[in-house]
């Protein structure tokens, strides 16, 4: 206990020797969550550009792009002619161009069923799919005001015209996120990924830089060459560290930004300490495997960028080839996303979870495995120097 | 020519280029970023995103209606492309109890009276719930029961007053890779530079041989031939990697190639100029070698945001977009998307050629100013 001790006075002092290791967690994840809470703050975009090429200039299309112009999503942009506004939505200026035909007032008038064409460049994904459903919803509102403005000329009643536009309708419920709140969807997933980035690379570094200097040797004296006892005391002081950075997040996530969250807190901080410890246990398999701290961090960067894409909470893994679906299971942010799936969005408690809280622990299992290695490299420092 | 002015230049900018060619290939920590992230990150991205569409999203049908305009809608529902009937349940209740399972991603709810209101002129109502646990699932949902209702809708109303043509030129699908993986690869060669340069960088400071010390021959002399020898390095290699990310691998991938093969090239001489100025600048802070990755290594997806491409232009808020300029990939990714996936011409992209020419400038001129400063500063603990 008294080594243990010992060992952690030891960090200590390194952490204030080197404030690299202060600014690569605490730093980076303040400067994170700032980003993404108000880069995303919006929630949902609004004012969306739309480019109108309007070539019919009537009272019906002017109230149309009025009316688009109007709604919360939408901005409109006039061209003169459908090649210039073309260019536009190629340069990404615009996402979408709505171009309204030349006599189109005239072709409503005598039933002659004229025809809006519309564009959305997709490859600005949301953007576009946003600009799509607002030009889409106008297209309809319209439609369904000149009908319902014939049939009441033709005499039927408020209620039938109503059924006759309307015959179905599509009652949507978003339980987990009843807003559609992107930014909300993303920081979700975002910063807990930072997280695991920065503990994977900072246990990384902190152990290997042990090796680099030679300074292994002496944090084995102080230990009576217990591995054990090292690892031990500076694995308490980061999970301390990382813990406290964790529970600031979820509490800045859920408490903070009020962010849906179905059931009880308890279970994200559970989740989030879950986080830590197994992103822990990757960082020290990837120093124990590789005992040269120039390629493990180049190993654990190229790792933690991964984790991003393969935790699926945009593209599920599901609709990934078969071959990298089983590789999301290597990435401790897969499990958390399930989690927070589960406990977060759907409220099952542990009964929807023990899986994933397994899964999570058995990760802590790994560092076993390259004990003894990172023993002799400590001891003896016999890894490749150059 | 060997006392010339332009020959002198010429052969210590040689010297530069091939110290530094040697010292790269011999840095195993650099090699693995450059062989794995430079060409295999492409290729293994391209291989996770390689179905962008998500089909046949599991839903659960609760029936109450049980008639036949019903059973139409949740066979037309199975039909689709994005959605696929894998349950169906007599309660609410059995429902939500799988889409918790997550044995389905949504529910679709007809109430008893479905039939009647449809039958009598009223408008019916059907409920979907979405799992929001990824937002495709969600617009599976949604697109797909739209889609049968605007069908749906066909059979009962009158005709419609106007109709619609929709086209969506560059991404028909709405596929996520072609989205994703555009800008992606742009970033890749940005973000791979500034690690492996800047790894290299830390290593001579460490080892107390900074580059920044000029040549002994130059006798003081030649700031901006030490930025060129040694940018000419990475110019070279990354030239080498933006070919093959931005032409090789779309075509082994089978995505979509619209820009010609030379506006590319123009576009990357371009680009990877600027980065190379762009990480001797920013590398010029890096003491260590490994504290990059302990400091920097999160901004990479920081960068994707920055791009404009995923979070559209117009949300982005002021003080962000600012910050968003001092990267070249804000401009090389955008100009990559609407060259290469858009199919536009040079005259499409050229505002983000000039503003990565003025970048250029800047750094080249900021990596002077730092080596410079470093050179002085060695020179005085000498």
């Amino acid at each position: 206990m008294r080594k243990l001790y010992v060992v952690i006075r030891r960090e200590l002092a390194i952490w204030r020797k080197r404030p690299v290791y202060i600014a690569g967690s605490v730093l980076v994840m303040a400067f994170c969550t700032l980003f993404y809470l108000t880069f995303l703050g919006k929630g949902v975009p609004d004012d969306v550009p739309i480019g109108i090429v309007d070539m019919d200039n009537s009272t019906l299309t002017r109230n149309f792009v009025r009316q688009l112009d109007a709604t919360q999503l939408g901005k409109v942009i006039r061209y003169p002619d459908f090649a210039m506004a073309r260019e536009d939505m190629q340069k990404g200026v615009i996402t979408s161009v709505c171009v309204l035909p030349e006599g189109m007032y005239a072709d409503v008038q005598a039933h002659r069923k004229p025809c809006f064409t519309f564009y959305v460049n997709t490859l600005y994904f949301l953007g576009g799919s946003l600009a799509y459903k607002d030009i889409l919803t106008m297209i309809n509102l319209t439609s369904g005001a000149i009908q319902k403005e014939e049939m009441m000329m033709k005499g039927i009643d408020e209620q039938s015209i109503i059924g006759q536009l309307r015959p179905i309708d599509i009652d949507v419920h978003m339980p987990g996120n009843p807003t559609m709140n992107y930014g909300g969807y993303l920081s979700n997933m975002m910063l807990p990924g930072v997280l695991e980035m920065i503990i994977v690379i900072l246990i990384i570094y902190s152990f290997g830089t042990e090796l680099k200097y030679g300074t292994s040797v002496h944090l084995l004296e102080k230990t009576g060459n217990d591995i054990v006892t090292a690892i031990g005391g500076k694995m308490a002081l980061y999970t301390l560290l990382f813990t406290f950075l964790a529970f600031s997040l979820e509490f800045i996530l859920y408490g903070w930004m009020k962010f849906p969250l179905q059931g009880s807190v308890g279970w994200m901080l559970l989740n989030a300490f879950l986080l830590v410890i197994s992103s822990e246990a990757v960082g020290l398999f990837i120093i124990g495997c590789v005992p040269v701290l120039r390629f493990a961090i180049s190993i654990g960067a190229l790792y933690s960028v991964m984790a991003f894409s393969m935790s699926g909470f945009t593209l599920p893994v599901e609709a990934m080839p078969a071959g990298i679906q089983g590789l999301a299971a290597i990435f401790p942010l897969r499990h958390y996303y399930h989690i927070y799936v589960q406990c977060g969005m759907f409220g099952t408690g542990f009964a929807g979870c023990w899986k994933e809280i397994v899964h999570l622990l058995l990760f802590c299992f790994i560092p076993l495995a390259v004990m003894l290695r990172l023993h002799k490299a400590y001891l003896y420092q016999n890894y490749p120097k150059k | 020519m060997k006392d010339t002015y332009f020959g002198n230049w010429l052969t210590d900018v040689w010297g530069v280029f091939c110290r530094e060619l040697k010292t790269i290939f011999s840095d195993g920590g650099f090699l693995i970023i450059f062989f794995v992230a430079g060409f295999g990150y492409p290729l293994l991205y391209n291989l996770i995103y390689r179905n962008g569409v998500l089909e046949d999203t599991p839903i659960a049908i609760v029936d109450e209606a049980d008639c036949q305009a019903s059973r139409r809608y949740i066979r037309e529902v199975d039909a689709t492309r994005e959605l696929s009937v894998a349950r169906k349940c007599a309660t609410m209740n059995e429902a939500i109890d799988l889409l918790k399972d997550r044995s389905v991603n949504g529910i679709m709810y007809f109430p008893s009276d479905f039939g009647d209101d449809l039958a009598a002129g009223r408008t019916a109502k059907l409920s979907i719930y979405a799992d929001m646990s990824s937002f495709l699932y969600y617009k599976n949902l949604l697109m797909g029961s739209e889609f049968v209702m605007l069908d749906e809708i066909n059979r009962v109303q009158v005709e419609k007053a106007v109709c619609y043509e929709e086209n969506l030129p560059y991404n028909r699908t709405f596929s996520y890779s072609i989205f994703l993986i555009s800008a992606i690869l742009m970033l890749i060669i940005q973000q791979v530079m500034f690690y492996g340069s800047s790894m290299i960088a830390g290593t001579a400071r460490e080892e107390h041989r900074s580059f920044a010390t000029l040549p002994g021959n130059l006798s003081g002399y030649g700031i901006g031939r030490v930025a060129i020898g040694r940018g000419a390095v990475y110019w070279l290699l990354f030239l080498g990697v933006g070919i093959y990310i931005t032409t090789i691998v779309p075509a082994i991938c089978g995505f979509p190639q619209r820009g010609s093969f030379w506006d590319i090239l123009i576009l990357l001489a371009f680009f990877v100029t600027d980065c190379v100025f762009f990480c001797f600048t920013w590398s010029s802070f890096i003491t260590r070698r490994e504290t990059v990755f302990v400091l920097l290594l999160f901004m990479s997806p920081i960068c994707i945001f920055l791009t404009g491409f995923s979070w559209p232009d117009c949300a982005i808020p002021r003080f962000w977009k600012m910050i968003s300029y001092i990267f070249p990939s804000t401009f090389g990714c955008k100009a990559f998307i609407n060259l290469n996936t858009a199919g536009g011409s040079l005259n499409t992209i050229q505002p983000l050629l000039v503003a990565m020419a003025i970048q250029t400038m800047v750094y080249y001129v900021l990596s002077c100013i730092s080596l410079y400063i470093e050179n002085k500063a060695v020179q005085r603990k000498v």
